[in-house]
């Protein structure tokens, strides 16, 4: 009998040690994170943004992303651009109220990450992959990252005018262990 | 000419102080009203520098104007001047704040009435001058 108890805590033991192992350090993105757009014609940034974050550098294949920008909160320094951005012809904030990326997938890459997952605009999703860089301080950290995307693949106002098909995300995200 | 120059340009520094002072009253009054007052961009020097420069502006079209318009000088000015004031408000309405400014949308409640206080200005001062000017 006592031979059990000792086997089954050192398998429950060792079980716990793995499962740390095995998952990814969880962080929560601080206050001060920027999610900012450029283009020749518009530009601006969403001010509210949320998800989980649980990464490693040095397992990032046990790391994951669930992020979402809410899409009202778009803010481009201009009312009238604004309310023209959240209309059904751009990004129809009324019924597509959030822009999320889930991953699926993270590697090494270079002295950077590569992160590969779905991103869902206006409804549409669509695998994207987006480098980035991960700046660790203590217990904290920030995670910077540029891809581009072209709005059209989301429908996101009309092929062509004034604003020019593809679209400079900007991400830095500040975070903090736990 | 050189005496109604001189009157022209004292016309224009009241205009631009009036002006500019009823542009600072309303930010206080905006401020009060709804909280916000876009301190950073419409700041006291520049509400007081752009209302000189409108009634500078208007001074200056005013006197090119009576060189060629004489006796109806008065009547195309003021339309003159009204009619621009309105096409001004076009630039608040356009204007893109800094992007860390929150509630863009109050910005042109603040600023587009600004843009008519060089012409109320004028039209209020201007007769004081009888026709000096």
């Amino acid at each position: 009998m006592k031979k059990l108890v000792i086997f089954s805590s050192a398998l429950l033991l060792t079980a716990a040690v793995l499962a740390f192992a095995v998952l990814a350090q969880a962080w929560t993105i601080s206050g001060k994170y920027n999610i900012a757009f450029s283009s020749n014609e518009a530009s601006g940034i969403f001010k509210t943004f949320k998800g989980s974050i649980a990464f490693d550098e040095q397992n990032p294949a046990a790391s994951n992303f669930s992020l979402s920008a809410d899409v009202a909160s778009i803010n481009t320094g201009n009312a009238l651009m604004n309310k023209h951005a959240k209309s059904d012809e751009w990004f129809d904030a009324a019924k597509f109220p959030e822009i999320k990326y889930t991953s699926r997938k993270i590697v090494k890459a270079g002295t950077g990450y590569q992160v590969t997952g779905d991103l869902e605009i206006r409804g549409v999703k669509k695998e994207y992959t987006i480098p980035f860089t991960f700046k660790r301080t203590g217990n904290n950290a920030t995670f910077n990252g540029t891809f581009k995307v072209n709005r059209n693949d989301f429908h996101i106002g009309k092929p062509g005018g004034d604003v020019s098909d593809v679209i400079t995300v900007t991400v830095a995200v500040p975070v903090v262990k736990g | 000419m050189l005496k109604k120059i001189l009157l022209l340009a004292l016309l224009a520094v009241l205009v631009g102080v009036l002006s500019g002072v009823a542009g600072i009253v309303y930010q206080k009054v905006y401020i009060e009203t709804v909280g916000e007052g876009f301190v950073e961009i419409a700041s006291v020097k520049n509400i007081i520098g752009a209302s000189l420069l409108g009634a500078f502006v208007a001074a200056i079209g005013y006197f090119l104007l009576s060189l060629v318009l004489k006796g109806k000088t008065e009547m195309v000015f003021n339309l003159l001047f009204v009619i621009l004031s309105f096409a001004s408000i076009l630039g608040p309405i356009g204007f893109k704040l800094p992007l860390e400014q929150e509630m863009p949308e109050l910005f042109p409640g603040l600023a587009v009435p600004m843009h008519f206080f060089p012409a109320l200005g004028w039209f209020a001062l201007k007769p004081l001058f009888g026709k000096s000017i």
